[in-house]
């Protein structure tokens, strides 16, 4: 495109859409955020993680982690999807926090609602009363956890999830339809799959090599990334969310920033009426 | 003939198994349809099938050696046998069904007692121990009071296990289709159904005796009562949801109505499993061929396991949270399901197994030898 066209375009475009929106600004006062403040202004991640690491001097017992999604924020981009997967090594058919969509309305008059739905971490879980062995339970920190190793693979915790956060392994990968030739010099199978079974979840490392070795036949569930808390990092879905939509700290912490949120009376808890105690806080 | 049949359908459906228990062996769970939708499917439908033929075949024994009933005297090594059988098979069937089945001792010692599945696997294990000494005692001859007691506590046992899977299924409140105060004892009568259908089968196409025209009436009206119990409460099951005809709490019931399911449940469960054995078991003529006994037996099981299939599956195929089901794309995130030949394959293994045993259980066990 000529100096010249893009010269055109500047100018007519940004008349019509100044014709576009001029009258819905009437009467408006306008001014730009000087570039400086927006700079100067902390993102809530740098706050968070100091907040997670102020948490984390207490013993472990006395916090109580909570998540807290703003919906007004979610675009629906997936994103948090997307790193779960990516942190957690997570093979097809396993997935940890999607993102449910619902249309409202009809053309012109449409709406996406998003809502991601990690675990809900329940104080009165129904998945831990019905695990034959234990394998599935809170932790000192109140987080719902599977033990891959003691897990039997009777899904009864999947049936009895009310919000469908469970998934099974069933073994299966992305990358074994993936070439041998050239294996290690360009990417092939073998390389690929070295990346992606190398999770470190729960602080474990998990090759899940085989039809039968573990995670392969239990359960898998989000765990708030535990592996990476204990090192002062906000789980994987909250430093991913591009629209800052999702918040984690420490609700027994009065000054911490998830404690303010869920404070407001426009915060609502999924499947409430269960009387689940759901730690996952969705703000409307 | 009839049991050189018995033998041959015995071998051929175990050559089918034989793929299928070797592709879940060594293949895992890769070639099942059941996923993490729906997370159950035909092996937990057939487990609770073969289990309760298992507890009406122990219960039939005990109308022999409990309640000392003459029209049954000699039925009680048959009937422990076949309920000895049968319970391997819904073992097998359920443990095939686990991801780690290797890890089924610590169900003994690192057991939650709060979980349904561990009453389950009690339950079973302690049935399945009293049926198995009650057998070798009866084999042995010894007909005295201990064999009594075993029975006693074997009765105790095999009621508790008939209805315990409407309790494991039952507790799920998240699933208003097995949410219901009614599926123990339908799971109750089911089994006691699939018992007396199973002696009817086992009487006529292996039993080298001609059975005794009491046992056979009383087998006949016994499963008539049943039969009509297991339909009312069907009934009673159903009409609960479907009077209160709110949307999310029937749409599993409206799959067997008239959805999905309407085929298999009209035509195999209540046609087929139900009126047809009501309408043919009132004939006494036909009754009283036992031929003809043994084929309504088998349209009963029949019913009867398809009746399993459509407590289970239904009950799962249903969304828990709006949408989640289109949220993500993969692996057994679906909710429709169907078997897979491999699920197929490792259910005609067992039903081969089943006729196995029992034929050469006749041949080789002293199941009909008169006891002293
Ligand atoms: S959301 Fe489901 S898996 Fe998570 S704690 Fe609650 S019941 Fe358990
Ligand atoms: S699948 Fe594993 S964690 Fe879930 S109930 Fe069974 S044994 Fe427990």
């Amino acid at each position: 495109m000529s100096q010249e066209t893009t010269g055109l375009l500047e100018k007519y475009a940004s008349e019509v859409f100044a014709g576009l929106v001029a009258p819905a600004l009437e009467g408006m006062e306008i001014s730009a955020a000087p570039a400086d403040d927006l700079l100067a202004k902390e993102d809530v991640l740098v706050r968070m993680e100091r907040e997670l690491k102020r948490a984390l001097e207490k013993p472990a017992s006395e916090r109580r982690w909570v998540m807290v999604i703003d919906l007004r924020k979610c675009i629906g981009c997936h994103a948090c999807t997307v790193a779960c997967v990516a942190e957690n090594k997570l093979p097809p058919g396993v997935v940890y926090r999607p993102v449910l969509e619902e249309e409202f309305g009809t053309y012109p008059n449409v709406t996406m609602k998003f809502l991601p739905r990690p675990c809900m971490h329940c104080e009165n879980s129904p998945c831990t009363e019905v695990c034959p062995v234990n394998a599935t339970y809170h932790n000192e920190e109140g987080i719902v956890v599977v033990d891959y190793e003691q897990c039997i693979g009777c899904r009864a915790c999947i049936a009895a999830c009310p919000y469908g956060a469970r998934t099974f392994d069933f073994g299966e990968t992305y990358t074994e339809q993936l070439p041998v030739i050239f294996d290690g010099v360009l990417i092939g199978s073998k390389t690929a799959a070295a990346y992606e079974h190398a999770s470190q979840e729960y602080g474990q490392a998990w090759k899940r090599e085989g039809r039968h070795e573990s995670p392969v036949g239990n359960v898998r569930k989000c765990h708030f990334c535990l592996h990476r808390i204990k090192d002062g990092i906000l789980p994987a879905c909250v430093t991913t969310c591009i629209g800052r939509a999702t918040f984690f700290g420490d609700a027994n912490d009065p000054d911490s920033l998830v404690s303010e949120l869920i404070s407001k009376p426009n915060v609502i808890r999924l499947k409430e009426e269960l009387g689940t105690e759901p730690r996952v806080y969705y703000i409307v | 003939m009839a049991k050189k049949l018995i033998y041959a359908l015995g071998v051929l459906t175990l050559l089918i198994g034989l793929w299928g228990f070797y592709d879940r062996l060594v293949f895992g769970e890769q070639h099942v349809n059941y996923g993490s939708a729906v997370v159950w499917g035909l092996w937990v439908a057939m487990y609770f099938f073969f289990g309760g033929v298992a507890v009406g075949s122990f219960l039939v024994a005990s109308l022999d050696y409990l309640f000392e009933i003459k029209a049954f005297e000699g039925y009680g090594k048959p009937a422990l046998w076949t309920s000895l059988v049968t319970l391997a098979a819904a073992m097998a069937s359920i443990g095939f069904d686990l991801g780690h089945m290797e890890r089924i001792w610590k169900a003994f010692v690192q057991f939650n007692p709060h979980s349904g599945i561990i009453e389950d696997v009690w339950g079973y294990t302690i049935f399945g121990v009293l049926a198995l000494i009650a057998l070798i005692l009866a084999l042995r001859g010894q007909k005295g009071t201990t064999l009594k007691i075993v029975m006693v506590l074997g009765f105790i046992a095999a009621l508790y296990v008939a209805g315990a899977p409407g309790k494991l299924l039952g507790n799920n409140a998240t699933r208003p289709y097995w949410h219901m105060a009614l599926l123990p004892l339908q799971f109750l009568f089911m089994a006691l159904t699939s018992g007396a259908a199973m002696m009817l089968l086992v009487q006529a196409f292996l039993s080298p005796k001609e059975p005794a025209p009491l046992a056979t009436l009383v087998l006949r009206v016994a499963l008539i009562v049943l039969l009509i119990l297991s339909a009312y409460s069907t009934w009673a099951f159903f009409s609960q949801s479907l009077y209160g005809n709110i949307p999310s709490l029937i749409a599993s019931v409206k799959q067997l109505t008239s959805g999905q399911y309407a085929g298999l449940f009209w035509g195999l469960e209540i046609g087929l499993g139900t009126l047809l054995p009501l309408v043919l078991l009132f004939v006494p003529d036909l009754t009283k061929n036992k031929l003809a006994g043994g084929l309504i037996g088998l349209c009963v099981l029949v019913g009867n396991a398809v009746a399993r299939y459509l407590i289970v599956v239904p009950g799962l195929n249903v969304s828990v949270l709006k949408n989640i089901e289109t949220a993500h794309i993969g692996r057994g995130l679906t909710l429709s399901y169907s078997p897979s030949t491999i699920e197929w394959a490792v259910v005609s293994g067992l039903v081969g197994i089943i006729l196995l045993a029992l034929a050469l259980g006749t041949d080789y066990l002293p199941l009909y030898k008169k006891e002293a």
